[in-house]
């Protein structure tokens, strides 16, 4: 017989009708965001309900004391990345939320298909645009898009991919509007980082209160490296039996080596760095302590124009000379392929809802953000005249740079935008004003409970024939009240995010 | 009649200091093609190392060396021998329809067709500044038209080696109107780009017997895609078709696709590099 | 196994075990010259020395004054100094960090702490009255990853390639500390009717091996010079002792290669070589000329490590 122990307070069931929740009573609501856990006329949803009142019987400092045991562990277990200072180097935490995010199972339905969707469509679409280039003769998506975009690689014009896989791992980052629906921001599908923190929040959280996890049927997350493995060894290289998989590294000082290690560990595959393999007779092999060893599929975290100095830079240490023709003889496999970038394009993301169509026959599940095209004369016409509700991106300008925020403008700032944006019609974009959902999170500085605003990554793999999309995925919060930017650099932190079985 | 060709190509490669680590490419065998065969390829370096034949990701031919012990000094020698078919370069039909020609280079599906030999790149990024090029006078044919132009550079630019480096832009040329093949094919193409025909550049070797300009190394040249006719290539060094003295190794957008040596050297200090090409040819 | 992985392994065996050695000798003649029956083994100036040619970065100016907390600065906690503590275990960590995933979470992280224990200390702390709360820590600490590598790693290749770069490291630590106590007791002889083979250093050198109480125990008699260098070379049972380092070597490298084989170019074979030198050695040979016989270990223990990464990690 086992005996359990219980830390008594988390299990104890109590309605919270009429007792104090200490924890959220100092929480502000702004009614014109969208709050995940409040609605409308400042009721708990029904799913945040028991987490609330568990929460709610803790005391503020109760809260910290579990809050900063959570963060030392995730200090020792060394999930950190490093900041360059002037003089040393700091390892920094990201900082974690103890207060998870809840999706019932209806939603994530939705962002479930949603994503598959997404990713089946941009593989078929990066299939056409490196063979018979179908869209762009239909018209359907402009030649200069992809033309003018860095990441069109002319290498892999023709090439087939093992498997007919591009964009093998995509990761999607999606928000929840104040019309309560979700909108997709990005698709991400070079190398999308993030994964290991979502099974070492979902880790953390339970250790520091496993007792919440009795009253929810959560999805778990660790499956993620299994499904990942499996789906990597579908595809293969033709003629390999059992194939030989390795996650290709820039190195430590790389800002996401832990996940890269984390995801070799728990594959249970090597973890590599180009000068760990070399290419003969066109195959891959690496430097073992019992010599060479042929490599099949290689999961690498480093970008396109790395990956082989003899093909790409030239000036780059990190690749593996020659595999990119060991790649082209179909001898290894290469997720995500070469030259996926260029479908993650901002520019491209605005063709997404035709692209769905055109590809799949299908209604986007998940809504893009509504694209202007100055470029088109009824659309410019109204851009023009609502600039205050948009945001005007120029194309061809990554990293935010040149974004105006239509109501962050002054009048005379948005007459000089409209005068920039007629002069060139072309190089601009609008979309309108999105307002990220919020999420009460605790706030370091005020101790107390805050509304922050948050997105959503989530993963999808994909392998021959099959998908996985992990039920989960990073819930990212942007910590500095107001702040949009929910970016790992830019100050962000994440959640443990549950998806609850039916 | 056809030729029969022998090309050595060997390059000496000395270093200061001791090269711990490096690996080479070369992108120097006459492709297969309709009019060069029966290719037979002698490589070897002074290392001994293996000597990796493979296909670049434009799909031509090449040979990387990776040798594993370290080095001051390494020599790479190369001979081929093949057969050149003799070719006549007007030889074409001569009942083109023009004005077909001209709105075809006009239609979507001919640029999404040909999209990498319309893309200007760095090397081939012409200044604002449009004046003082060739222009096309649409009332002549394409191939006159390109015929001019291979005229134009010649008539216009002085062959002279040194003044120029392998990423010379074309402002620095237009400006200087001085410069090597690569420099002249670079600018033939980005002028027909310009005008809408598909071009490519060009890299080979050129048979000097019968006094054409090169400098003893890698030649360069351009190939352009005009509507019922196909691919015909100019060389402006010497303002004449390409023939049967081009012996063409590989092409692409501009040099850096087709660079004869790609080396990656973990070493540091000085080193020096010779190349020499002997192109010896028979007719048969 | 990777080969650069697994030298990665071998060096992180090796600056764990340094640390510790480096940390206990410190420690150990710090405090027991405080009370040293002599007035040359009770000299400051003298032990500082010690310590300095221990670590292999001898101060060659005898007239120079060494002052206490510069000296033990430099040895704990100098990031700048690439024989200090600090500089061995972060390359301890580091070497961890580019193996992290072949080894347990449980090691890594016990290392990670270590790291962090080392690097946040406060120097002043240190150089005022922390030594003995550094060392020890750093000591225990040590015990603790010696733990974790035993008993949380798959006794496999990885495995091996670590005890690997522990043992020989041990040899050469001991082989080391020898060395610099052989000297202070020359130096320190005839300052108070001392001799040199019943030299009060012989203790300070078997407690700085953690061997001074077992060491007791196998002769019940003061230590001497021959007892001692017999026990801390020969005897292998004693854990920290040169055969005993040897023996674990031998064993380990086993493992990596198991074959029978005869092959006179293998590490086994040279490690082999080795250990049946030592093996069947009477001390007083080694007594004779210490001076030697410390030379020819330190050389054999090199060619060793040579030989491993020659096998294992280059390719």
């Amino acid at each position: 017989m086992f005996i359990v122990f219980y830390h008594v307070p988390f299990t104890k069931t109590i309605s919270m009708a009429n007792i104090e929740n200490q924890i959220f009573s100092s929480y502000q609501r702004n009614p014109d965001l969208y709050d995940e856990i409040y609605d409308k006329q400042g009721k708990v949803k029904e799913i945040y309900q028991k987490l609330f009142e568990i929460y709610g019987e803790h005391t503020i400092s109760d809260y910290v004391n579990l809050n900063s045991k959570a963060k030392s562990s995730f200090f020792n277990q060394g999930i950190t990345f490093q900041v360059y200072g002037d003089n040393d180097v700091q390892e920094k935490i990201f900082p974690f939320d103890l207060f998870p995010r809840i999706i019932d199972h209806k939603e994530w339905d939705i962002i479930e298909r949603g994503s598959i969707q997404r990713s089946k469509a941009l593989n078929l679409f990066l299939w056409d645009i490196y063979h018979d280039k179908k869209i762009l003769k239909d018209k359907i998506v402009p030649l200069e898009l992809i033309t003018s975009s860095a990441n069109y690689l002319d290498q892999m014009n023709g090439i087939n991919p093992p498997g007919g896989i591009y964009n093998h791992i995509s990761g999607i980052d999606i928000i929840k509007h104040n019309d309560g629906k979700y909108y997709v921001l990005e698709d991400n599908i070079r190398c999308p980082s993030g994964v290991s923190y979502v099974i070492c929040n979902r880790t953390a959280l339970k250790k520091a209160l496993f007792g919440v996890f009795n009253h929810y049927q959560t999805h778990s997350v660790t499956n993620y490296a299994e499904n990942l493995l499996d789906l990597l060894e579908s595809v293969k290289p033709k003629g390999v039996d059992v194939p030989n998989v390795v996650v290709i590294t820039p190195g430590m000082y790389n800002s996401a080596f832990y996940e890269h290690s984390y995801l070799a560990k728990t594959m249970g595959v090597e973890l590599v760095e180009g000068r760990d393999l070399f290419v003969e007779n066109d195959f891959v092999y690496m430097k073992t302590i019992k010599g060479p060893e042929k490599v099949d599929v290689i999961y690498r975290r480093i970008d396109d124009q790395f990956i082989d100095p003899l093909e790409f830079r030239p000036d780059s240490a990190l690749g593996v000379p020659g595999l990119f023709a060991a790649y082209k003889k179909g001898n290894v496999t290469l997720a995500n392929a070469p030259g996926t970038g260029v479908a993650d394009d901002k520019a491209v993301y605005t063709y997404m809802p035709q692209i769905i169509k055109y590809y799949l026959d299908e209604e986007p599940i998940l809504n893009n953000v509504h694209t202007y095209h100055c470029s088109r004369p009824d659309e410019l016409k109204y851009v023009l005249e609502h600039i205050h509700e948009l945001v005007i991106k120029p194309v061809d300008e990554a990293g935010g740079y040149g974004i105006s925020i239509g109501n962050k403008l002054t009048k005379a700032e948005i007459e000089k935008v409209k005068v920039e944006i007629k002069e060139n019609p072309r190089k601009y974009v609008a979309q309108p004003i999105m307002s990220l959902s919020v999420h009460p999170t605790y706030i370091d500085e005020t101790e107390s409970f805050e509304q922050r605003h948050v997105d959503l990554r989530t993963y999808t793999v994909m392998g021959k024939d099959k998908e996985f999309v992990l039920k989960g995925g990073l819930t990212r919060v942007a910590l500095k009240r107001g702040n949009l930017i929910v970016n790992s650099s830019q100050g962000g932190g994440s959640k443990d995010t549950w998806v609850l079985k039916k | 009649m056809p030729n029969q060709y022998k090309i050595t190509y060997s390059t000496e490669n000395t270093y200061e200091n001791w090269v711990n680590n490096a690996y080479w490419q070369f992108l120097i065998i006459p492709m297969e093609n309709n009019t060069q065969h029966h290719i037979d390829v002698e490589f070897s370096n002074s290392l001994f190392a293996v000597n990796d034949f493979s296909i670049n990701g434009y799909g031509f031919k090449t040979i990387r060396v990776h040798p594993k012990k370290k080095f001051k000094k390494i020599n790479f020698e190369a001979q081929f021998s093949f057969i050149k078919d003799h070719i006549d370069p007007f030889n074409f039909p001569l009942d083109i329809n023009d004005s077909l020609a001209y709105k075809e280079i006009k239609e979507l599906t001919f640029k999404i067709n040909f999209e990498a030999f319309l893309r200007s790149t760095v090397l081939t990024k012409l200044p604002n500044d449009l004046d003082s090029i060739f222009h096309f006078n649409l009332s002549n044919t394409i191939f006159e038209n390109l015929q001019e132009l291979n005229k134009w550079t010649f008539n216009n630019f002085q062959f002279k080696a040194g003044v120029t480096k392998v990423d010379s832009k074309l402002t620095d040329i237009i400006s200087t109107k001085q410069g090597v093949c690569q420099d002249f094919t670079h600018l033939f193409c980005a002028i027909a780009r310009q005008n809408g025909i598909p071009t490519r550049y060009v890299s080979g070797y050129l048979n000097q017997a019968h006094g054409l300009l090169g400098d003893s190394q890698m030649h360069a040249w351009a190939e352009c895609y005009i509507p019922q006719i196909g691919w015909k290539g100019f060389d402006p060094t010497n303002n004449v078709l390409a023939n049967t003295n081009h012996i063409k190794v590989c092409h692409g957008k501009d040099y850096n696709d087709c660079s004869p040596l790609r080396g990656i050297i973990y070493s540091h200090g000085k080193n020096k590099t010779t190349h020499t090409v002997k192109v010896h040819s028979q007719e048969q | 196994m990777l080969a650069r992985v697994a030298n990665n392994l071998f060096w992180m065996g090796r600056y764990i075990e340094r640390s510790e050695h480096v940390a206990r000798y410190l420690n150990v003649n710090y405090f027991s010259s405080l009370d040293a029956p002599n007035i040359k083994s009770q000299d400051r100036q003298f032990v500082l020395r010690s310590m300095l040619f221990m670590l292999g970065d001898p101060e060659e100016d005898e007239s120079k004054f060494l002052k206490e907390q510069d000296v033990l600065y430099s040895i704990g906690l100098d990031p700048n100094n690439p024989f200090s503590i600090i500089s061995t275990v972060k390359l301890a960590r580091e070497n961890a960090n580019s193996a992290r995933d072949l080894i347990s979470t449980e090691l890594y992280e016990a290392i990670n702490k270590f790291y962090h224990f080392v690097l946040n200390y406060p120097k002043e702390v240190f150089v005022k009255n922390g030594l003995h709360d550094f060392t020890s820590n750093i000591a225990e600490m040590t015990a603790i990853l010696r733990g974790k590598i035993r008993g949380t790693l798959l006794h496999d290749s990885v495995y091996a390639i670590i005890m690997m770069g522990v043992n020989i490291e041990r040899a050469t630590q001991i082989t080391r500390m020898i060395n610099s106590k052989y000297n202070d007791a020359l130096l320190s002889q005839g300052s108070h009717g001392d001799k040199f083979s019943k030299s009060f250093e012989w203790t300070t050198l078997l407690k700085c091996a953690e061997s001074y109480d077992m060491m007791r125990r196998f002769y019940k008699k003061t230590p001497t010079s021959i007892t001692t260098l017999e026990f801390l070379i020969l005897n292998p049972n004693c854990p920290r002792s040169v055969m005993n380092s040897l023996n674990q070597v031998n064993e380990h490298v086993r493992m990596l290669n198991p074959e029978k084989r005869y092959n006179n170019d293998s590490t086994a074979f040279l490690i082999g070589r080795v250990r049946a030198e030592y093996e069947f050695k009477y001390v007083e040979e080694i007594e004779k000329d210490i001076k030697s016989f410390i030379e020819d270990i330190l050389d054999s223990l090199v060619q060793i490590s040579n030989k491993v990464d020659e096998e294992f990690f280059s390719y």
